[in-house]
């Protein structure tokens, strides 16, 4: 089935109830395997597919989906989302994209060597993960959830101002939660890795990385409650760059619901902070050629050297503000859902430090190595406040492991307190795909022991 | 949905490989979501989600295989795909009878969505908000949605099990931020449950709005929560969203039988104070996590998880059940056809205990008063959990005496419910907004009564 030529099909019919429309269909195949000490506990596999009809008309806007294909479910979907349209409010900023020239550029988002993999090389890859888990330390007592997943399929999006466009994309990822365990203690840690090319997907690391977390913090404690400085780990600045991509949309910003709302033009970091979104990056988890209402991807810088730049946009809030251009971050989770403004590749700009570098310029402070909780970030406060584990540092170097410790700052705080920044840029596959490299910032409060306890 | 006689040859195809049993599952979801924003209905959605799957248990493993397209061709080809996964065993079930099985759990919906316009519910938004506008004007920002989703399943085995469930949700979402000068702060609340329009004979969601407004104000005055070790008092009712997260999933059994939780084989032991008995219950009507059958057709139950004290029981589903020879405690649930089902809570609480709510804030020197609590984080295996307080107090001398902002209550599961030294009598479940996730998203409910544990970690900036 040519999917672009269904979803232009769509949009005509569409258009015949006198309204802007839009289709956009999403098809794949999935496959989801789960060992358990070699033997495939859960294996699935299927295909899968849907379709989300978005019309306007006089600045009403009305959707509707089904994963139905028939020409009867494509009507009564249309004919849903025209009746929809006709319930909503107007707004005169609201309407569809026009077509812009899309890139040529290799994007990197499709590999053929994961559609072509065999049910039984993905066995096999979940294994290795398990294997790597167990066989790293004597006291990595057991795995869990050891799972690999692999997916592939086709976006099309079509409009009645002439956008249309296809692409494919795969992705295979696996992740496993290492159990570690002593005569006093024991400790859990999740290792995982995704992308879009089967050549750069190590197994092996990702088994190993969980069991070197979860044997790391086995004898873990509480430090004593204090104001210090803390290095993040690429994974553990992910919290940082989260709260910040949804502070840093203009929907937030143009709705009051950002602390960073009228602050364009203005410092707002440090000067070694430099933060870009790039839906172009090769490879990257969340690169492809256009957004998810057609507009093409872009390469953009939000803050630059300290200094806020712009704001993330999609079609509406780029209409809306007037001056602003769509930076192609229209983004739907799935054909079920309308689009709405999300990060892409988002990410700190690496410095020049190597993370020894960093944690070396530190004598007393906690090292982060994961969080929890991220999702309670407030954008629209700044509210920062989390849970943290890692390891203290003492002189420059990494000491015994602490757990069940709160780190806390305002977030516009924190942007003003970043004292290092290292050359080790790391994405992580959350809310689109976050990146960061070890950052260091001054400051942070550190929820623990009371002081003077001995715990 | 389908003839019972095309089930019957789809289960057939589910055995041809030497299974020992074959499921299938059949989902019709249809939702409709509004979402008023800036006073403005700004979008509606609508939509449709059928499907089906049919899963292939050889030994302690199974294969799914699952379509969007709900015909029997269709069936007995994912048939044939998760079977095949079972090439090497050697069984020859054979299909049992088909019965279908009755529940004494009532679910029904007495008056169905479609009696109410989509402009009527509309409506309802549109008095959240002007309400919520009109309570002050620090007020900077409301958002507010309404959700209504009806998700019809069928389940059938070769073992005999046909089960039928019809479950309808009503959600009300609301989202306020408050400004003063460069000070913002928000607040969010929400009301719903499983029910039809009955709904609106006891409750209100316009209601709800004034008081999530008052949250964000009392915020804006609020100063930095202090961080360290201090007694803490958590409010009941949503509450026990903390007894949920930090011991329920660690109760859960697929984490219980790799041995990867911290309550494997505490059966029979204390974990908690004698006063505390604690349940999950899918048999309540109208709650969130209810269901007549879970979503692999076992009865729901009311599971004492904690008696006086001691550790009684861990919520089942059948593949575990399978592994450790027993029965399912119903608590076997899926996000959507796609997906493979695991052991989920469904309506968990902590039940009333001996002491005056007033009482137990009267009892702390200096301490957090967890008002409202927001979302929260479980690392399973250990039971580390995280909290972020919406509205919290301080008390000093036994009183609450100031609000604080941005404080976060951080422990071990286990070791937090050993340590609860006091609980009131004022148990009350959530208003109905609770939704967990555990790679896939569930409904569920959670409830308590005011609890008191001395000693808590709390993440500020102070």
């Amino acid at each position: 089935m040519d999917y672009l030529e269904f979803a232009k099909d769509v949009v005509s019919q569409a258009v015949e109830r006198g309204v802007e429309a839009e289709a956009y269909i999403s098809v794949g195949q999935n496959t989801s395997v789960n060992v358990d000490r070699g033997e495939v506990e859960k294996l699935s596999q299927a295909g899968s597919k849907g379709l989300g009809v978005r019309v306007v008309r006089d600045g009403k806007m009305g959707y509707a989906y089904t994963s139905d294909f028939g020409a009867g479910s494509i009507g009564k979907t249309i004919e849903a989302a025209v009746s929809l349209a006709d319930v909503a409010d107007g707004d005169e900023f609201r309407s569809l994209p026009a077509p812009q020239p899309l890139g040529e550029d290799d994007l990197e988002v499709y590999d053929q060597a994961i559609v072509d993999l065999p049910i039984g090389r993905k066995v096999e890859m979940a294994r290795r993960i398990e294997k790597a888990a167990l066989r790293y330390d004597e006291r990595v007592v057991l795995t869990n959830r050891c799972t690999l997943i692999s997916q592939y399929g086709t976006v099309a999006v079509a409009n009645s101002k002439g956008v249309a466009g296809s692409y494919d994309k795969s992705f295979i990822g696996g992740f496993v939660m290492a159990m570690a365990a002593d005569e006093n203690d024991r400790s859990v840690a999740f290792g995982f890795d995704f992308g879009s090319r089967l050549a750069d997907f190590k197994p092996t690391a990702v088994g190993k990385d969980a069991a070197r977390k979860a044997v790391g913090m086995l004898g873990g404690r509480p430090v004593p409650t204090q104001r210090a400085s803390v290095v993040y780990s690429p994974m553990a600045a992910t919290s940082v760059l989260g709260a910040l991509s949804r502070a840093l949309g203009a929907d937030a910003m143009q709705r009051n619901r950002s602390f960073l709302e009228g602050k364009i033009g203005e410092t707002v970091a440090a000067d070694m902070v430099t933060v870009l979104d790039n839906g172009r990056l090769p490879g990257g988890i969340a690169t492809r050629p256009f957004d998810d209402e057609g507009v093409p991807t872009a390469a953009t810088r939000l803050i630059d050297e300290g200094v806020l730049q712009t704001a993330l946009h999609d079609h509406y809030t780029a209409t809306r503000d007037g001056t602003a251009s769509s930076t192609g971050n229209a983004n739907r989770r799935s054909h079920s859902a309308m689009p709405t403004l999300d990060a892409s590749n988002f990410y700190f700009q690496p410095g020049q430090e190597t993370p020894e570098e960093v944690i070396g310029g530190v004598e007393q402070g906690l090292y982060v190595e994961s969080v929890m909780n991220t999702a309670s970030i407030n954008p629209i406060s700044g509210d920062y406040s989390i849970s943290a584990k890692g390891y203290w540092i003492e002189n420059g170097e990494l000491s015994h492991p602490v757990n069940e410790v709160t780190i806390a700052l305002p977030m516009q705080e924190l942007l003003h307190n970043v004292k290092a920044v290292g050359n080790d840029l790391t994405f992580v596959p959350m809310m689109g795909a976050l990146g960061s490299p070890t950052i260091r910032v001054d400051g942070v409060m550190i929820g623990g022991m009371t002081a003077g306890d001995s715990g | 949905m389908l003839p019972i006689e095309s089930i019957r040859r789809v289960l057939d195809a589910g055995l041809t490989k030497g299974a020992d049993l074959a499921e299938v599952y059949l989902e019709n979801k249809e939702s409709l979501s509004l979402i008023l924003d800036e006073g403005r209905l700004e979008k509606a959605t609508q939509g449709n989600d059928v499907g089906g799957g049919v899963r292939v248990f050889y030994g302690n493993n199974a294969a799914y295989a699952y379509t969007d397209d709900l015909t029997e061709e269709s069936l007995i080809e994912a048939a044939g795909v998760a079977a095949a996964a079972a090439e090497n065993a050697n069984n020859s079930q054979v299909c049992a009878d088909l019965t279908k099985r009755e529940s004494p759990v009532v679910s029904r919906i007495e008056r169905p969505f479609e009696e109410m316009s989509t402009q009527e519910k509309a409506g309802i938004l549109r008095q959240m908000d002007d309400v919520t506008r009109g309570h002050s004007p620090y007020i900077v920002s409301v958002q507010c949605g309404y959700t209504e989703t009806r998700r019809r399943v069928w389940v059938y085995n070769t073992e005999g099990v046909w089960a039928e469930d019809d479950r309808a949700f009503i959600e009300f979402q609301g989202q306020v931020a408050a400004q003063k000068g460069e000070m913002r702060q928000s607040s969010a609340t929400g009301v719903g449950g499983q029910v039809g329009l009955e709904f609106f004979d006891d409750r209100d969601p316009v209601a709800m709005m004034p008081e999530a407004a008052d949250t964000a104000l009392l915020m804006l005055d609020a100063r930095p929560a202090p961080a360290g070790e201090m007694p803490v008092v958590i409010n009941n009712g949503w509450g026990g969203v903390l007894f949920h997260e930090a011991c329920g999933h660690c109760m859960e059994a697929d984490f219980i039988t790799k041995g990867a939780s911290a309550y494997t084989g505490l059966v029979g032991e204390k974990v908690g104070p004698d006063f505390l008995t604690a349940y999950d219950d899918g048999t309540i009507p109208g709650r969130r996590g209810t269901m007549r059958f879970d979503d692999e057709g076992a009865p729901t139950n009311r599971t004492v998880l904690i008696e006086n004290g001691i550790l009684k029981e861990y919520m089942w589903d059948l593949t575990e059940a399978r592994r450790a020879g027993r029965a399912s405690t119903g608590n076997g649930r899926r996000q959507s056809f796609r997906d493979m089902p695991m052991p989920r809570m469904t309506n968990t609480y902590i039940d009333a205990g001996p002491h005056d709510p007033e009482e137990i804030i009267g009892s702390v020197k200096k301490g957090l008063y967890a008002k409202r609590l927001g979302g929260g984080q479980v690392e399973i295996g250990r039971g580390d959990y995280v909290f972020t307080v919406t509205e919290g107090w301080l008390i000093e001398d036994g009183k609450l005496t100031a609000p604080v902002r941005g404080a976060t209550l951080v422990g071990n599961g286990p070791e937090t419910l050993r340590l609860i030294d006091m609980i009131g009598a004022d148990m009350s479940l959530d208003p109905g907004r609770g939704m967990c996730g555990k790679g896939q998203w569930a409904r569920v409910s959670v409830g308590q009564p005011t609890v008191r544990v001395p000693k808590l970690t709390v993440g500020g900036t102070e």
